[in-house]
């Protein structure tokens, strides 16, 4: 039975074959460039994106509200992103290479202002006269390429050794000193399961743990010199905790920052490394009270040892509107709303001058947060630092899986970093 | 009275006959059907396979947006060859296949013989065995991931029962042999239903006259297996060879979840040395290379089994 007489079947045909190639040729075009840059006081509308869920994202929508309403000429779009870092910076970069203004402000966690200010795809700053010197030194060099300034701190994570003090009297002073308090207190102690829980498993956190550790050893993490006596024994001081101190178990390979909290809080571990969001969720027995968070204690030759992390703020290089989103992340860095979402998220400030005695009064463990922020090590500020990130990765998880010894790991892996760190494709 | 019986008689009234009779009105009214899929097939798969043919022959990193997507020749492809990390991830991908696809065919195989026997319960059992295909890759890897894991899982907990010394393993990430162990349980676990369906569905147009036949010619129950079941299961057995292959050589989502290539890169596969090629790296020219003879590797074992099951002279 015919369903359509001959010139309407070849009608539709025809109809679907422009429709298809039309909607690809829509497809096919991205949004135009920038135009005319928009002055601060004009009406207009700017989008923010971030990752931020729960009470964070609560807390940012806080600060946009009260900043809307002081003015009222500029109104932000949030633009809620994925928490996931890697799928985050996927759907950054989709945006960035179709060439889209939007988002005009965007977060950045700490590795990727050098990626991006190399790919042209982040405002140079230097034209807004930022003033990068209230901020913690560790967190602005993070954000600067090539000696321009290109994203602003929002918040500083320092990673630091957790310890119960009930177990723990005095405070380790030295690596040694934290491995032999971890099996004193694994002896005295039968609940506890682990002297010392740590990130392990092959994610960008493993390295972060090993940066904690790295200059109580001497040990800098440099891409151009990996192999280094002082990088060798931090790794190797990680190692043996697990194989030869037996202070910390192999489960670790397993674990991220959420894992070793729980471990923490729950009371299965004497020593953790983390970051301080730990503190605003040790609020029972038996870490209730008994929370110490210091530097990773310094060995001879050392210096204590603490790891960068955070988030920046920083503006699409093709955005019209850099002088509102300039004003909002003026506003989201300023002091008081910097000690507003400390109280509330537990989010670290940047601003050194926002550690005030009201802040310590609300949470006293802010005092340590600054002390570990004045030692945190930054990871390499390197454009093709996620592809170093990679190898050291490898590096690292060859080393906790026992697969290969530490000065092995390290030999083996230097070169490759070396080339990966370097690496820039000739024109 | 006689009538003359003609193609206009049939039409409604008033409309005209298509040109060139039915057949080919039906022809035509075939393709104007599959039209919009095939275009928005083309869209999605052909685009990109030309688009990454087109990327590995020029220079595309997109962090360094700035310099000219210049043409490389083969200077992407050479650089795959020689590479230690590809070449080891190539051999461990086909390792991985070799090792999966017999242990899936042959435990699917019995599984699927076993289920064309009649017995209580056969119907429920054949469809509750689908439950593990139907659940997303992403989930059964995560589900089997905790259920390895050395604090919240139930296999050490079992284990430790057996010997209380491996009431504390870590599988994974922790030993490469292990790690490899898991990968094999989560993926074998979702796949052996899938290729046991498949098998299932050619032993039952097997007729039983065969069997009879070969019966009365005084064959074994394995002589029977050998030389009728196995045969007559050559088309079955071409589609879940090709499905388990292609599968395993593009294996990707349980790396990722489980052990994201670890320990160290003793279980990096070749689709997940792509992946970070393209999302760390954002390399589209070596990443568009990989791509593309990892396409060229799929058609090769698709073609190479249609050719090698071949059944007609």
């Amino acid at each position: 039975m015919h369903v359509w007489p001959g010139n309407g079947r070849r009608q539709a045909l025809a109809a679907t074959t422009v429709f298809a190639t039309a909607a690809l040729g829509l497809a096919a075009c991205g949004s135009s460039g920038s135009s005319a840059p928009v002055a601060a006081s004009a009406k207009q509308t700017i989008v923010f994106a971030e990752s931020g869920l729960g009470t964070e994202g609560q807390q940012t929508q806080t600060a946009i509200n009260a900043f809307q309403k002081a003015n009222p000429n500029i109104k932000v779009k949030i633009d809620v992103l994925s928490s996931d870092s890697t799928t985050y910076l996927s759907q950054l970069e989709n945006s960035f290479t179709a060439g889209s203004p939007t988002p005009d402000v965007f977060e950045s966690d700490v590795t990727y202002p050098a990626k991006f200010a190399q790919a042209g795809w982040v405002l140079n700053l230097t034209k807004l006269h930022p003033d990068l010197s209230q901020f913690f030194p560790t967190e602005v060099a993070a954000g600067t390429f090539n000696g321009a300034p290109y994203a602003v701190p929002w918040f500083d994570n320092p990673e630091g050794l957790y310890y119960r003090t009930d177990l723990i009297k005095t405070p380790p002073t030295s690596p040694a000193q934290v491995v032999s308090d971890a099996q004193k207190a694994m002896k005295t102690d039968p609940s506890l399961k682990e002297g010392l829980a740590f990130e392990g498993a092959k994610y960008e956190g493993a390295i972060t743990a090993f940066l904690t550790v790295d200059s109580a050893f001497g040990g800098k993490l440099d891409p151009q010199n990996v192999h280094t006596p002082g990088n060798t024994a931090a790794l190797t001081w990680l190692h043996d905790a697990i194989y030869k101190n037996k202070i910390a178990p192999t489960a670790v390979t397993g674990w991220q920052e959420g894992q070793v909290e729980q471990e923490y809080v729950s009371g299965h571990a004497a020593f953790s490394i983390n970051y301080p969001f730990v503190e605003s969720l040790a609020t029972s027995a038996p870490v209730k009270g008994n929370t110490g968070y210091i530097p990773f204690p310094a060995g001879p030759g050392g210096t204590p040892g603490s790891a960068l992390g955070g988030e920046m703020l920083a503006i699409n290089a093709k955005t019209a509107h850099s002088a509102a989103a300039w004003k909002l992340i003026q506003y989201l860095t300023s002091s008081q709303v910097e000690v507003a979402r400390a109280e509330v998220t537990g989010d670290p400030p940047s601003l050194p001058s926002a550690y005030t005695s009201a802040l310590y009064a609300k949470a006293p463990y802010f005092q340590n947060v600054k002390t570990l922020n004045t030692y945190s090590q930054p990871r390499p500020v390197n454009p093709n630092y996620l592809t170093v990130s990679n190898d050291l990765q490898v590096m690292l998880s060859e080393v906790f899986a026992n697969t290969k010894s530490p000065a092995a790991a390290i030999s083996s892996e230097a070169a490759q970093i070396k080339s990966d760190a370097s690496a820039t494709p000739s024109s | 009275m006689t009538t003359n019986v003609s193609a206009r008689r049939i039409l409604p009234r008033g409309a005209r006959p298509a040109a060139g009779g039915r057949a080919a009105a039906d022809r035509r009214l075939g393709y104007a059907l599959v039209a919009p899929a095939v275009i928005l097939l083309l869209a999605i798969t052909a685009y990109p396979i030309i688009a990454n043919l087109w990327n590995s022959f020029h220079f595309d990193n997109l962090s360094y947006g700035d310099l000219p997507h210049k043409f490389v020749g083969a200077q992407n492809y050479t650089k795959m060859f020689t590479s230690t990390q590809w070449i080891a991830a190539l051999e461990r991908t086909l390792a991985f296949t070799v090792v999966t696809i017999t242990l899936d065919i042959v435990a699917a195989l019995g599984l699927a013989v076993m289920l064309n026997r009649k017995f209580v319960g056969r119907g429920l059992v054949r469809a509750s065995i689908l439950v593990p295909w139907a659940v997303p890759t992403v989930v059964s890897a995560l589900l089997w991931k905790t259920m390895f894991d050395p604090r919240a899982g139930f296999v050490d907990y079992f284990l430790g029962a057996v010997h209380p010394a491996w009431s504390n393993l870590t599988w994974l990430n922790a030993s490469v042999w292990r790690s490899w162990a898991v990968i094999f349980v989560a993926d074998s676990w979702k796949n052996i239903p899938f290729v046991a369906i498949i098998l299932l569905a050619g032993l039952q147009v097997i007729p039983n006259e065969v069997y009879e036949a070969a019966r009365i010619d005084g064959a074994t129950g394995w002589q029977a297996f050998r030389r009728v079941t196995l045969p007559l299961l050559k088309p079955a057995l071409v589609v879940a060879l090709i499905f388990r292959t292609l599968q395993a050589l593009l294996v990707f989502d349980v790396i990722y979840i489980m052990t994201g290539g670890g320990p160290g890169t003793s279980t990096e596969t070749l689709s997940f040395f792509n992946f970070y090629t393209f999302i760390d790296s954002t390399d589209f020219g070596y990443g568009g290379a990989i791509s593309v003879v990892l396409v060229v590797m799929a058609l090769i074992v698709a073609g190479g089994y249609v050719r090698f099951f071949r059944t007609e002279p």
